[in-house]
């Protein structure tokens, strides 16, 4: 009889040890994360704010910028998040972790965080190469330039910006017998056509949308009633730039936020009137979070208004909007009629060993060529003026599309959504308070800001 | 080998000179680290590392870019004096409060009625329904609710709206939102608790219940004299790990109202996370966290001290 080999306990665990050795050994890229696409190896990385698939899109920049410099390698790292503060804050893991980007796209709510601390003036770079930048300078706005100074230095140049105009439903428009607004149109002819498309329309039709956040939500209303949350003050500085590349306007060194503003009076009149719409039935209790989710219900016609950029003529068109079946119009004038904004641009790391090619890919992203393989589609605003025109608007619309460079040419106080280095906690302060104002009785709104105000004091004074 | 020949066996083992006995002492403590080693440095590493250096951080100022800076027992003072981390203690209080009352008294009434004559096939039919929720991503949960109960969009305020209820507020408004992160957590947990009870119930001997039958008990009693006791060793197993669970909310505040409005809906874990990712005060959270894992803590401490009282171990 065959005798069957004889497994013991000390051949078992010696298998069991060799397997697991080969094991890690077969795993140790993995464990060391060596395996991680551009790990040690001389390329430069450009961190931006999305998904895997929005760094794809972008390969069509980056093999042009490689035609143009074949010495440099790019490597685009997506790196997902809900918002700028969720992007802001996985940048500053990897700065932890000691593996930071040497570029990063920043928007305004980050400007002054990555100045203050993490970012590298643009200042001699912009000199050096005056003579081939006046060109874009000669195409952008100033007022996009002056949001991303910081106490004297530039620290970006901006590729995109939107500013918060009024989406109109031309549908909700029409049943309410209501044209288009005109330019100078006020808070109250406001108030007014909200009134008209609640009464002509089903109940679950919301005549205005907003949302509580920093871009879009309170602040609009506080800038059109000459007021802000936080008081706004400039910088001293920046001449070296201004006289260089704008000669004959007289701007600053960049915005400054030092103190809370909430208990203005302006900012109360501001929020009892967001209250009022609310309990008139002619605005949402705002949620908080992005304004995606919207898209598809104002294409659908169960939205009336709503505050937003020129990023959303793309989204209202893939979600099967007609041309015509949007319009946009300034936002309502009250006190004043100044605008908000954001942009973005993309800013070098302190701590990058490749600052020099890492300048190339910033310049040769605010290039005409660049920016248009950037912006192929009307998801955002290019901020070169020339390319905000008639053909790029042509499939989605609206028809009046000039509104959005014209808002920062007709309204010059137009100014960026106030972000401080301290902005995350700023965000935090204002949604939750406006949340709490809103929703409740007129009774509650002294008690909300005088929260606001205590927040605000504490976080301005926490990282200051 | 009778039961009477195991206390010699076992003390003979322990003595290292019966038959199991490899060796002197030494030799065995060495083969006993070797064979914990991979635990004990995966513990030390993974979970003693990080909350050393939680506690260490509490007492620093630290924004991950700056070098961190000494400032003794600043970080304590401030969020004992910051009404949003009080708020947010007290929220995360009652939420335990409610959600575990909830989640305890609906997996309790669940297992006792799957563990009643069903069939088999039934049984493992609602045993795999009330579980799926447990192993679907919190957040993932979260976002598709956030739709459901959307005031002017949702379902569930269309359904309402069927039966002639007008849009509740169900994220905006301070209790509503309450409710409904109370509803949803507890929605996607009670599997867990539940299946402990259907185990606990299981263990409890059917002779038990025979004998209780003969002497007149019906059911109502059987379940407050037999079941509840001998339940009660599963039950502060399942109360234990509910309320730490509980203590730890995080995704669906955070996913469905971000702690708002106002504070309403705030948790410890939000605040530690806020401070720590958003606002860039890492010592601060460290601190919060450190006051949170001793009520963490607490709590436990104070459940099994109170269960010498309420449990019954056969």
């Amino acid at each position: 009889m065959h005798r069957q080999p004889e497994i013991t306990r000390r051949v078992a665990l010696g298998a069991l040890g060799v397997a697991g050795a080969a094991t890690v050994g077969l795993s140790w890229p993995r464990l060391t994360a060596s395996d991680i696409p551009g790990r040690g190896e001389d390329v430069l990385t450009v961190a931006i704010l999305g998904t895997s698939q929005d760094a794809a899109a972008r390969q069509s920049l980056v093999d042009a910028f490689t035609e143009a410099h074949p010495d440099i390698r790019v490597r685009i790292q997506a790196i997902q998040g809900n918002d700028w503060g969720d992007f802001f804050s996985k940048i500053l893991t990897m700065i932890a972790a000691g593996t930071p980007p040497d570029v990063v796209n920043v928007a305004t709510e980050g400007t002054q965080l990555f100045a203050s601390r993490m970012a590298e003036p643009l200042d001699a770079y912009v000199m050096r190469d005056a003579a081939e930048l006046q060109e874009y300078f000669d195409d952008v706005h100033p007022t996009l330039l002056e949001a991303f100074m910081y106490e004297g230095s530039l620290f970006q140049l901006p590729t995109d910006f939107n500013a918060a105009n009024m989406y109109l439903n031309t549908e909700a428009l029409d049943s309410a017998g209501l044209e288009r607004p005109p330019d100078d149109w006020t808070k109250d002819d406001f108030t007014d056509l909200l009134r008209a498309m609640r009464a002509t329309n089903a109940d679950d039709f919301v005549p205005y949308f907003w949302t509580n956040r920093l871009f879009g939500g309170l602040v609009p209303w506080l800038y059109v009633n000459d007021t802000s949350f936080l008081t706004e003050t400039k910088a001293p500085g920046g001449a070296w730039f201004w006289d260089r590349f704008y000669p004959g306007e007289q701007r600053s060194g960049g915005y400054r936020w030092l103190e809370s503003n909430a208990e203005d009076p302006l900012v109360a009149e501001s929020v009892e009137y967001l209250r009022e719409l609310v309990a008139e039935g002619l605005g949402t209790r705002p949620e908080e979070g992005g304004g995606g989710a919207l898209v598809g219900l104002f294409a659908s016609g169960r939205i009336g208004t709503t505050p937003a950029g020129g990023y959303w003529a793309q989204g209202l068109h893939e979600a099967g909007m007609d041309p015509d079946g949007f319009d946009v119009q300034f936002f309502p004038r009250w006190r004043t009629q100044r605008h908000q904004f954001g942009a973005a641009g993309y800013a070098i790391m302190a701590t990058s060993e490749r600052k020099d090619a890492a300048w190339e890919w910033v310049k040769f992203s605010a290039t005409k060529p660049a920016m248009e393989l950037a912006y192929p589609r009307p998801t955002t605003t290019p901020t070169r003026r020339s390319m905000v025109n008639e053909a790029f608007y042509a499939d989605t619309g609206p028809r009046t599309w000039q509104v959005f460079y014209d808002t920062l040419d007709t309204f010059p106080t137009t100014s960026p959504i106030p972000a401080p280095p301290q902005q995350a906690a700023v965000e935090t302060a204002l949604i939750k308070n406006v949340s709490a104002a809103v929703s409740g009785s007129a009774a509650g709104v002294p008690g909300a800001l005088a929260a606001l105000d205590r927040d605000l004091t504490q976080a301005l004074r926490r990282m200051s | 080998m009778t039961t009477a020949a195991l206390p010699t066996a076992r003390a003979a083992v322990d003595r290292g000179s019966g038959p199991r006995s490899q060796g002197p002492a030494w030799r065995r403590r060495v083969v006993v680290l070797t064979f914990l080693a991979p635990t004990i440095i995966g513990i030390g590493i993974f979970t003693l590392g990080p909350i050393l250096a939680s506690i260490l951080l509490a007492f620093f100022r630290w924004d991950i870019i700056t070098d961190p800076e000494f400032v003794g027992l600043t970080n304590f003072v401030d969020v004992v004096a910051d009404p949003t981390v009080r708020i947010s203690f007290i929220n995360t209080l009652v939420f335990v409060v409610v959600a575990v009352t909830l989640q305890i008294a609906v997996s309790l009434a669940l297992a006792v009625l799957i563990s009643q004559r069903m069939p088999t096939w039934a049984r493992t039919f609602f045993r795999s329904v009330f579980f799926f929720p447990l192993i679907l991503s919190a957040a993932s949960v979260s976002i598709v609710m956030r739709y459901l109960f959307n005031e002017e969009f949702g379902v569930v305020n269309w359904l309402l709206s069927l039966v002639g209820i007008g849009g509740v507020p169900w994220l905006t408004s301070p209790t509503a939102s309450a409710v409904v992160i109370v509803l949803v957590y507890v929605w996607q947990q009670f599997g867990f608790t539940f299946l402990l009870f259907v185990g606990g119930l299981a263990s409890i001997p059917t002779e038990v219940y025979e004998a209780s039958s003969i002497d007149g008990a019906t059911g109502w009693r059987q379940l407050r004299s037999i079941t509840l006791p001998l339940l009660s060793p599963t039950m502060l197993v399942a109360c234990v790990m509910a309320v730490i669970s509980a203590l730890q909310i995080f995704d669906q505040p955070y996913v469905l109202t971000r702690g708002g409005p106002g504070d309403a809906t705030r948790t410890a874990v939000m605040v530690i996370y806020e401070s720590a990712f958003r606002q860039l005060e890492f010592g601060r959270a460290s601190a919060i966290g450190v006051v949170l894992m001793l009520l963490i803590m607490g709590v436990t401490a104070l459940q099994f001290r109170l269960s010498r009282r309420f449990v019954f171990y056969q």
